[in-house]
C-alpha cells in the first residue's frame, strides 16, 4: 500500500452530487403533478427503470461492475430528467427508444459516465422530438382548463395501451372545456404567430393565460429546486445566471425591435423549459465548460440560442438544441478561456 | 471573531489583508485539539537517529567516527558550503553507534545514510533552550546590531538553520541569494494546514524571541519593513505579538538609533483558507503581487521566513545554539495529551508514543506533517527531522484510508478541482494528460507550477487522486529530462571521441604523407645525382654567388 496526500476529503462524491440533484428536482415533480396528474409521475417512473436497466446492461456487456456503475445515481439522473421532458401519457415505447437510445449511444458508447460530448437526456430528447413531432408535443393541459382529468388507471391504460377502458385516447384529455385542444403556451403562440396573429391578441385569449398560469409555476418549481443546488454548492452559479442573462438580452432586442412578432423576455423566461435547462440541464458537468469564463460564454449562448430557435425555429422550444449545440463548442470554449496561471502575468510583463 | 476585531481596532500595527487568493478550501481545522495546552518538553530517548541526507548522497563532510564520543549540539555533518546542504549537529550528548542506511522516513520508504546516538545525557530533561527573553531587557545580546550581514548569514550556516515550515531549504542560502535584493520580509505565521499548531503556540509562548529573529533576519538580508501573515484563526498569538510589537517601538530609544533602524512592521490578519501560507500564495494575499514563473520571491525584493525558522535565527544568532530541537505538534485522536513538544530531531516515533502514552495499537500509521501535504509513516522506527513540524496518530478511518481503491471513479469533468486550485491551473486536463502519459503537453499546461496542496483532491467528487497523479507526472518527466540530457551527454561524448580520432588520424595520414613525399624527393634527387656531386657543385656556386652580391 502505498500512501500518499491528501489524506481528507470533503465527502461530496459524484453519487451524493447526482442524489441531490435528483432531489432538487422534486418542488418540480410536484407541481408539474399537480398540474398534469399521474402521467408526470409514470413518466418518471418508467424512464428511470429503462435508464437504470439500460446502464446495468451495458456494464454487464462491458464486464464491469454493475453496482459500481448504478451507484452513482448518474443513470436514474439522466432517466428523471428526460422522465420530466417527456409529455405525459407518451407511449410507453417512445419513451423507451428515447431513453435507450440516450443511456447506450450518447453516454455508455462514448465510454460511459465522464466522457460522453452530449448531454444523453437532451440527445434522448431530441431524437424522440424529430422522430415522433406529434407525440411530443402533444401536452396536456392543465386540469384547470381540461374537460377532463385522467384517473391513475386511465393514465396507465394511454401510457401502455393507446386506449383507456371507456374507450378514451389521450385526444380526448387534451380537450379543454371549450371542445379546443391545446399544447404547451409556446406551441400555442408558435402557430398563432404562424396564422399571422399578433403577441398583443395571442397573450390576451383565457386558456393562454391559465395554461401560461402552470407552466409559470412549473418554472418556478424548477427555479427553488436550482436555488437549493446553488446554495448547497451543488452546482456554480456561472451557467444559470449567463443562461438565463442571454436569454432576457436576446428577447428584449427582439421585443423591443417589433412587440407584436415576439414573446415578451418574460414569457421567455417562465415558459417552457428554461428554468429546468438552466439549472439542472446546461449545468450537467459533463457536458458543459469547466473554465470559470468559459461557462459564462457556454450559458450565454446557449440563452441566445433558445430565443433564437424559439422565434425562428420549426419546433416550440429549444433548450435541448441550444444545449447540444453549445456541447460540441465545449473544447473550443475551454481552450480559449483557460485562465492564466499564478505567476504567468508577470512572467510575461517582465518579458515585455 | 469578536477579539480579533477588538485587536485591529485602532491599531495601526495590526491590518486585515487587503487582497485574495484564487481558489482554497476550508476543511475541518482540528487545531484546538492541540493549541490550547501549553508547551512541554519530551524527554530524550534512548537512541535517536539523525539522517544525514534526503537523497542517495550525502553533502558534506562527516565529523565523527563510530565509537566518538559526541555532545548536545556539536557538528556531526559539516556541509559544503556550495551546496544546498546544511549542517547537521548531535542532539545530545551520547556516543555514535553506527553510520548505516536507515529507514528516515523518505516518501519511498528507502533506506537513506543516518547516524545512530546513543544518549548518556546526565539530565535527560534538559534541552538547552533558555525561557523566552523579553526584547527591553535584553541588552546584553545585541552584538547582532553591529554584525555584518555576512556574519549573521554564516552564523545560520553554522547552526544548522533550515526552513521549518516544512520545505527544510537551507536557510543561509535562502538569505545568500536574497542579499541586496529584499526590502521586505515576509514572517509566515499562517499555519494553514489543519491539525498543526506550532507555530500558534509559539507565537503564543515566544512571540518576543520571534520578533528578534525577524529583526535580525532583516538586518542581515536588509529589509525595511516586516510583514507578519497569520490567519484569524490564531486570535491569542496575534494579541500576544501585537503587544511585543508595541512594547518594541516604545522601547525604540533602547536602541542604538545612529547605527540601528528599527524596521516598519505590521501584522496582516488573512480569513483563514488552505493553502493560504503556501509562500507564493502569501506574498499574493499580503501583496497582490505575484512571483514570475520559475523565479524566487526575491524577484519581488521579497524574502518569506517561518516563525520557527526566525525562533532558531534568534537562538542561532543570539544565543549561540545549534538547531538540534524543534517545536512539534503531536495529535490526533489517539494522543491522550496532545500539544506542541519540543522534540530533539532524530527522536522515534516510537519513543514518543511511549513517552506519551499513544495508544498506537490499531493504526497502521502515522502522518509526518499534515492531512494535506504530509507523508504517511508505518515503520514507527522513523526518527523526526527538522521538518518533521507536526506527527498525527489518528484512527480516523479517512486518514488512515486515504480513499486508495483499486480505480477511482470516473471523472465527471466537474470542475471543482478548478474553482479551488489557488494557482489557477487546470487540474482536470492535468489528470487527463498525466493518465494518457502526454509529457509536453503537461508542461504547456504548467504541471510544474503545481504546489501539491492537494486541495483538488479534496474536492474531487470521483475521489481521484490527483496529486498522485501529478506527482508521477512530475517524475517521470524529470526521469525523462534526466535520461536526455544523459543521452545527449553521452552522443556528445561519443562525437567529440569520433571527432578526435577522426583528428588524430588525419594528423598520421598528414605526416605520412609528407614523409612519403620527402622520401620520394629524396629518391628523385638520388636517381639524377647519384653521388651527391651535383648538388655539392650547386652548393659551392650557390656560396660564391652569395659572396659576390656581399661584396659589390
Amino acid at each position: 500500500m502505498n500512501l500518499s496526500s491528501p489524506f481528507i476529503h470533503n465527502d461530496k462524491t459524484t453519487s451524493r452530487i447526482m442524489l441531490l440533484v435528483c432531489s432538487a428536482l422534486i418542488p418540480g415533480i410536484l407541481v408539474s403533478f399537480y398540474f398534469f396528474g399521474w402521467g408526470t409521475l409514470i413518466n418518471l417512473v418508467v424512464c428511470s427503470v429503462y435508464a437504470v436497466s439500460a446502464e446495468a446492461l451495458i456494464m454487464w456487456l462491458r464486464k464491469k461492475s454493475i453496482a459500481k456503475a448504478l451507484s452513482d445515481n448518474s443513470a436514474l439522473l439522466t432517466g428523471l430528467l428526460i422522465g420530466l421532458s417527456f409529455p405525459p401519457m407518451l407511449p410507453w415505447w417512445m419513451s423507451f427508444i428515447g431513453v435507450w437510445f440516450a443511456i447506450i449511444i450518447a453516454k455508455q458508447l462514448y465510454g460511459g459516465l465522464g466522457f460522453n460530448p452530449f448531454n444523453p437526456a437532451m440527445v434522448g430528447y431530441v431524437l424522440l422530438l424529430i422522430s415522433f413531432p406529434v407525440e411530443m408535443t402533444s401536452w396536456l393541459p392543465s386540469h384547470e382548463i381540461a374537460q377532463q382529468h385522467p384517473s391513475f388507471l386511465e393514465t396507465l391504460q394511454i401510457t401502455f395501451v393507446g386506449t383507456t377502458s371507456d374507450g378514451n385516447k389521450l385526444i380526448d384529455y387534451r380537450m379543454l372545456a371549450d371542445g379546443f385542444t391545446m399544447a404547451t403556451p409556446l406551441d400555442e403562440s408558435k402557430t398563432a404567430f404562424s396564422l399571422g396573429l399578433m403577441t398583443s391578441e395571442i397573450i390576451e385569449t383565457s386558456h393562454f393565460i391559465t395554461n401560461t398560469n402552470s407552466w409559470f409555476w412549473l418554472n418556478i418549481s424548477f427555479l427553488v429546486g436550482g436555488l437549493l443546488l446553488l446554495a448547497n454548492r451543488v452546482i456554480h452559479w456561472h451557467i444559470p445566471t449567463s443562461m438565463l442573462l442571454g436569454m432576457t438580452i436576446t428577447a428584449s432586442v427582439l421585443y423591443l425591435y417589433d412587440n407584436q412578432l415576439f414573446l415578451s423576455p418574460w414569457l421567455h423566461l417562465t415558459m417552457g423549459a428554461t428554468m429546468l435547462g438552466a439549472f439542472f440541464i446546461a449545468t450537467d458537468p459533463v457536458t458543459a465548460s469547466t473554465t470559470p469564463k468559459g461557462r459564462l460564454i457556454y450559458g450565454a449562448i446557449i440563452g441566445f440560442f433558445i430565443v433564437i430557435i424559439r422565434s425562428f425555429g420549426g419546433y416550440p422550444d429549444a433548450v435541448a438544441f441550444a444545449v447540444l449545440l453549445l456541447n460540441i463548442a465545449v473544447p473550443t470554449i475551454d481552450h480559449y478561456t483557460k485562465p492564466s496561471v499564478y505567476g504567468s502575468q508577470t512572467r510575461e510583463n517582465i518579458n515585455a | 471573531m469578536s477579539n480579533i476585531t477588538e485587536i485591529v481596532k485602532d491599531s495601526n500595527i495590526v491590518k486585515f489583508a487587503e487582497h485574495k487568493i484564487p481558489g482554497g478550501i476550508h476543511p475541518a481545522e482540528f487545531k484546538s485539539l492541540s493549541n490550547q495546552q501549553p508547551i512541554k518538553t519530551l524527554p530524550l530517548a534512548q537512541e535517536l537517529i539523525i539522517p544525514l541526507t534526503n537523497s542517495d548522497h550525502i553533502s558534506g563532510e562527516l565529523q565523527v567516527n563510530i565509537g566518538d564520543q559526541v555532545s548536545n549540539g556539536q557538528l556531526i555533518l559539516a556541509s559544503a558550503t556550495e551546496t544546498m546542504a546544511s549542517n547537521i549537529h548531535s542532539p545530545c550528548d551520547g556516543t555514535v553507534l553506527e553510520i548505516d542506511k536507515k529507514n528516515t522516513g523518505h516518501p519511498s520508504s528507502l533506506p537513506l545514510a543516518a547516524i545512530l546516538i546513543k544518549q548518556d545525557s546526565k539530565t535527560p530533561q534538559s534541552t538547552g533552550i533558555k525561557k523566552a527573553t523579553r526584547l527591553q531587557t535584553n541588552k546584553t545580546n545585541r552584538n547582532w546590531i553591529s554584525a555584518t550581514p555576512q556574519e549573521i548569514i554564516e552564523r545560520i550556516h553554522q547552526a544548522g538553520i533550515v526552513g521549518l515550515g516544512g520545505a527544510a531549504f537551507p536557510t543561509h542560502t535562502k538569505f545568500q541569494t536574497s542579499l541586496g535584493k529584499v526590502n521586505t520580509l515576509i514572517v509566515n505565521a499562517m499555519e494553514c494546514e489543519p491539525y498543526i499548531t506550532c507555530d500558534d503556540r509559539l507565537l503564543q509562548e515566544n512571540s518576543s524571541d520571534i520578533l528578534l529573529g525577524a529583526l535580525i533576519t532583516a538586518k542581515a538580508v536588509g529589509a525595511s519593513k516586516i510583514l507578519f501573515g497569520i490567519e484569524d484563526n490564531k486570535p491569542e498569538a496575534i494579541a500576544n505579538l501585537k503587544n511585543e510589537i508595541t512594547s518594541l517601538i516604545k522601547s525604540n530609544y533602547n536602541y542604538d538609533k545612529k547605527n540601528y533602524q528599527l524596521p516598519n512592521i505590521e501584522i496582516v490578519i488573512a480569513k483563514a483558507k488552505y493553502p493560504s501560507g503556501g509562500e507564493k500564495q502569501l506574498i499574493q494575499l499580503l501583496t497582490g503581487r505575484e512571483v514570475p514563473q520559475g523565479k524566487y520571491p526575491a524577484e519581488l525584493g521579497i524574502l518569506v521566513q517561518n516563525v520557527a525558522t526566525l525562533y532558531a535565527v534568534n537562538n542561532a544568532v543570539v544565543h549561540d545554539i545549534n538547531l538540534t530541537q524543534r517545536l512539534v505538534t503531536i495529535t490526533g485522536d489517539c494522543v491522550p495529551q496532545p500539544g506542541n513538544y519540543w522534540i530533539q530531531f532524530g527522536t522515534p516515533i516510537s519513543h514518543i508514543i511511549d513517552s506519551l502514552q499513544i495508544d498506537s495499537g490499531d493504526i497502521p500509521h502515522v502522518i509526518f506533517g499534515g492531512p494535506l501535504m504530509g507523508v504517511a509513516i508505518s515503520d514507527f522506527n522513523v526518527p523526526t527531522q527538522k521538518s518533521t513540524n507536526c506527527i498525527i496518530f489518528d484512527s480516523n478511518e479517512k486518514l488512515l484510508n486515504n480513499n486508495q481503491e483499486d480505480s477511482h471513479s470516473a471523472c465527471i469533468r466537474c470542475g471543482e478541482c478548478e474553482s479551488v486550485c489557488p494557482v489557477s491551473l487546470l487540474p482536470q486536463q492535468l489528470f487527463w494528460f498525466s493518465q494518457s502519459e502526454q509529457w509536453e503537453q503537461l508542461e504547456n499546461q504548467d504541471l510544474f507550477d503545481c504546489i501539491e496542496c492537494g486541495a483538488c483532491t479534496y474536492v474531487c467528487p470521483s475521489i481521484i487522486p490527483l496529486v498522485g497523479y501529478y506527482r508521477y507526472a512530475k517524475s517521470e518527466i524529470k526521469y525523462l529530462d534526466a535520461k536526455n540530457k544523459k543521452s545527449e551527454l553521452a552522443k556528445k561524448r561519443f562525437e567529440n571521441r569520433e571527432n578526435r580520432l577522426a583528428k588524430i588520424k588525419a594528423e598520421r595520414e598528414e605526416k605520412r604523407r609528407k614523409t612519403a613525399e620527402a622520401r620520394k624527393l629524396a629518391a628523385l634527387n638520388k636517381e639524377q645525382d647519384p653521388d651527391g656531386k651535383k648538388s655539392a657543385i650547386q652548393a659551392a656556386l650557390d656560396r660564391v654567388k652569395n659572396k659576390k652580391e656581399q661584396q659589390s
